[in-house]
């Protein structure tokens, strides 16, 4: 190849058209970082770390549902595995939370594997019913096991993590700020990830076979196996999330780590925000997680549920009239505003 | 030398004999075409080659290889490329993006997948149209499209199924000019084509399918002199072409 | 061993009824190709309709049907018209659409949360109705009556449906779209009609089976989901869009539910259900009867 293809890129991607693109996200990045600064309210900062807390679930569940072009409604099972992991091996074993964060990455990758293996040959409907049926028959099991061979698991009661020691190593701190900082840096570990996949030929395949499976296979890709592996890097990335909540709220049960509607909301932001794009999740949990939180708090007792009403009738409109999520049209006005400022730039 | 070869292929869905006993051979830098009316098993055959799914019987042998019952991917990888009836873009993505994908196949960089991706636009003169949504696409641009992104691959053999369809007069002329510029780098051609006037012009050699047998084999001249040819196809679709 | 007995035709009776709610969703399926996940939400509202059509008529349980049968056909023929249809057009060229089963969650959700916030968490139930509690002796078995007619009336509306699909014109408009919709459309059919119909049809059968749980079974607003996995369930074991493929999926995790308890606790029956349908899915993933495609 000579040099005068390498330049012919250029008219293609105007130098420097990368960086106002990330330019938003480096600007959220930043409030981010000063925000517990100004918030000293714990109640906000939970309910802020909440939001990253999903945000980071949904970017993980992105590289898949998003990616992959499948659409996985079971992923509440590896935060399930990962919160089960971790506090079992650290209260049996006095293992750090972190070590035991990252084995049941690995367990939960297995079981991601296992599940994608006979069903990503099939019509996408598979899949999603095998996530689902996963998701649920691994946290009715849960609630009927108080004892896993040597492991305790202690059925529907769950489990109590005393908040003994504290420190980074034990994965367990007095204030809110810390588990802050630790949910935004593994946000930024995992949109990182995504954004490296999403310019990988592994992001390429994805997409590819997702959109037109027999097409993509002509061109080389074994369709299913590179959804493998994106299902590989989903499930671990998920899993480490479980193991976060159970520092952070010290108290595991199945219904809280595990439940069917930990999968839907997860999905339910990734396709609002924009599956398949990095901004995607992140607007998602940005605009749908302070709904939840205030009808909770505020109309939590009179009217339970009317979260998840607004979140179904976001959700049909939204596929209805941007089929693609939020961050299509928002994009578009940020492309436009920025073309229009560059034109003042120029004129001027 | 001998490049694909074809062995009395069949292929039967349950009671139906879509091929039978299908014989051929393609050497080096030709261009075959494969014509017959509709439902004479074109498709089926090209998607026996391409690894769709296996034959039921009979031997394919890609550059002295066996290949029957190989998965389309590997297929790819070993210098077979493809495009479809129906044409399949990645709708949502842009001209470069689909011929990248291709690009993929022969490196694991992203800038030498879109540089490569690049050239083989321009040499199909897409490259105008490079970020554009391939939503987006005129048909004669989609077929193009479809040829780019599998010549992107770097096939040595080429498998066309119906490039011309639905394109203008002009359009065809260009389609027939663009696929004898690659034959002339390299690149051996199997195709399926309605268009009469196309096929005469390109193939070195054409083969006649008609309820899924072969009929006949030979040069374009001989094909359109060939009585049973004219008989089962030819006299009602020569003129109109 | 006698009781194991009137447990298995127990459990078949019950299992039927699980298989005329999921007979809804396979025909569903067969036509649109796509999971309706909002299907156990729609029995949910089968089971109000009938419900309160019986409260406030006090008419025998099974009159309901009248009301019910239009009712929901109307709903889901709705459902797909307004709600459905314009994305299976917007995505008229994606092979899989999956959007589509995305707006059915939607669906599900809404329903789920609008029966919560209209009828209250409390579990309802018919408390005079003639057939509540009501058995028959059969030597030393005790036979639930009204399970007795579900199974009858799953019966009878598998075989109604199999006679519509086979014997009527639009029966077979409904086979040939589900078959290859450019081909039908290009012989006159308009697949969209055959969707809302074939939605309206299933979205009916769910009716017919939430009349048939009423007169025993509590009503609550999440009662749909236990159903919806069931049914999930029930079709990947008889086959994605087989008829008695569903029936003989939901007679078996019917079996499996009441026999089961004999030999351990209840919650783990229900493990065993989620064991088997993910061993079928590996083991053989077009079901009992399901045909094997080459997607």
């Amino acid at each position: 190849m000579n040099a005068s293809t390498a330049t012919a890129t250029s008219p293609l991607r105007p130098p420097g058209s990368a960086w106002p693109s990330r330019a938003p996200l480096l600007l959220l990045l930043a409030v981010a970082l000063a925000v517990p600064l100004f918030v000293r309210s714990a109640t906000y900062l939970h309910i802020l770390i909440l939001l990253l807390l999903y945000a980071y679930l949904t970017t993980s569940w992105n590289l898949v549902g998003g990616f992959a072009g499948v659409l996985p409604l079971g992923h509440a099972a590896f935060v399930g595995i990962g919160a089960y992991t971790s506090t079992v091996l650290s209260l049996q074993y006095g293992v750090s939370p972190w070590v035991g964060m990252i084995v049941g990455g690995f367990l939960s990758t297995l079981v991601g594997v296992l599940i994608g293996l006979p069903t990503f040959k099939m019509r996408g409907a598979y899949f999603a019913l095998a996530t689902i049926a996963f998701a649920e028959g691994l946290r009715v099991m849960v609630e009927n096991i108080d004892r896993l061979g040597p492991f305790l698991l202690n059925g529907p009661r769950g489990l109590q993590i005393p908040p003994l020691e504290l420190g980074f190593g034990r994965f367990m701190f007095a204030e809110k700020e810390p588990y802050y900082y630790i949910i935004l840096a593994m946000l930024v570990l995992a949109v990182g990830i995504t954004w490296a996949v999403s310019r990988s030929k592994l992001g390429y395949c994805l997409a590819a076979g997702g959109e037109e499976p027999e097409a993509a296979q002509s061109l080389g890709i074994n369709v299913a196996r590179v959804k493998l592996v994106a299902m590989a890097i989903s499930s671990f990335l998920t899993s480490l999330a479980g193991t976060f909540w159970a520092q952070f709220t010290l108290y595991i049960h199945p219904k809280s780590v595990m439940s069917l509607d930990i999968s839907f909301e997860i999905a339910f932001i990734a396709l609002i925000g924009g599956r398949g794009s990095i901004a995607g999740p992140l607007l998602g949990a940005l605009l749908l997680r302070p709904v939840s939180d205030f009808s909770r708090i505020h109309f939590g007792d009179t009217l339970p549920g009317l979260h998840l009403v607004i979140f179904g009738g976001v959700l049909i409109l939204v596929m209805l009239y941007q089929p693609r999520g939020l961050q299509e049209p928002l994009t578009r006005l940020y492309r436009r505003a920025l073309a229009r400022s560059a034109g003042m730039r120029e004129r001027g | 030398m001998t490049l694909l070869e074809l062995h009395r292929v069949s292929k039967h869905f349950g009671g139906i004999r879509a091929v039978e006993e299908f014989s051929l051979e393609v050497q080096a830098g030709e261009i075959v075409g494969l014509i017959g009316p509709n439902g004479a098993g074109k498709s089926t055959l090209f998607n026996c080659v391409a690894g769709v799914f296996p034959p039921t019987s009979g031997e394919i042998v890609f550059q002295g290889r066996r290949i029957d019952g190989r998965k389309p991917w590997d297929l790819c990888r070993m210098g077979i490329g493809r495009t479809f009836q129906i044409v399949k873009p990645f709708a949502s993505r842009t001209v470069l993006y689909n011929v990248t994908v291709g690009a993929f196949a022969v490196t694991s960089r992203l800038g030498e997948a879109e540089r490569w991706a690049l050239e083989v636009l321009r040499l199909l003169r897409l490259e105008d149209k490079a970020d554009m949504r391939a939503a987006n696409l005129a048909i004669a641009d989609r077929k193009r499209l479809e040829i780019a992104r599998a010549l992107a691959t770097r096939p040595r053999l080429l498998l066309l199924d119906e490039v011309m369809a639905g394109l203008r007069p002009t359009e065809v002329d260009e389609m027939v000019a663009v696929i004898r510029r690659l034959r002339e780098s390299g690149i051996t051609f199997f195709l399926i084509e309605h268009i009469m006037r196309a096929v005469m012009a390109l193939s070195d050699r054409i083969a006649v399918l008609h309820f899924g047998h072969k009929i006949a084999e030979g040069a374009p001249q001989e094909i359109a002199r060939d009585e049973r040819v004219i008989k089962a196809y030819l006299g009602e679709d020569y003129g109109a072409a | 061993m006698i009781y194991l007995l009137e447990d298995a035709i127990n459990g078949i009776l019950m299992g039927s009824i699980y298989g005329l709610a999921a007979l809804g969703l396979t025909l569903i399926f067969g036509v649109l190709k796509v999971i309706n996940f909002a299907h156990g939400s729609l029995l949910m509202v089968g089971m109000y309709a009938a419900y309160w059509a019986v409260l406030l008529t006090g008419a025998h349980p099974y009159l309901a049907l009248v009301i019910v049968l239009p009712l929901m056909f109307a709903f889901g023929y709705l459902l797909q018209a307004v709600v459905i249809q314009p994305i299976f057009k917007a995505e008229r060229e994606v092979r899989e659409p999956i959007t589509v089963i995305i707006v059915t969650t939607g669906v599900w959700y809404i329903l789920d949360n609008l029966g919560l916030l209209v009828f209250g968490p409390q579990y309802r139930n018919i408390q005079d109705n003639p057939l509540r509690g009501k058995m028959i002796e059969a030597g030393e078995m005790l036979i639930s009556v009204p399970k007795l007619w579900g199974f009858c009336a799953a019966l009878v509306t598998a075989a109604l449906v199999w006679l519509f699909l086979q014997k009527t014109r639009m029966g077979r408009a409904v086979r040939a779209t589900s078959l290859d919709r450019d081909a039908a459309s290009l012989q006159g059919i308009n697949p969209y009609r055959i969707y809302n119909i074939a939605f309206g049809l299933g979205t009916a059968v769910a009716g017919v089976a939430g009349v048939a749980l009423v007169p025993f079974y509590n009503v609550f607003p999440t009662v749909g989901v236990l159903f919806d996995i069931k049914c999930f369930i029930i079709v990947v074991l008889g086959g994605l869009g087989s008829i008695g493929g569903a029936l003989l999926g939901g007679m078996i995790i019917g079996v499996i539910e009441s026999v089961g308890p004999q030999f351990m606790t209840a919650t783990w029956t229900e493990a065993i259900v989620y064991g088997l349908f993910l061993g079928f899915l590996f083991l053989r993933p077009s079901g009992l009867f399901g045909v094997k495609y080459d997607w």
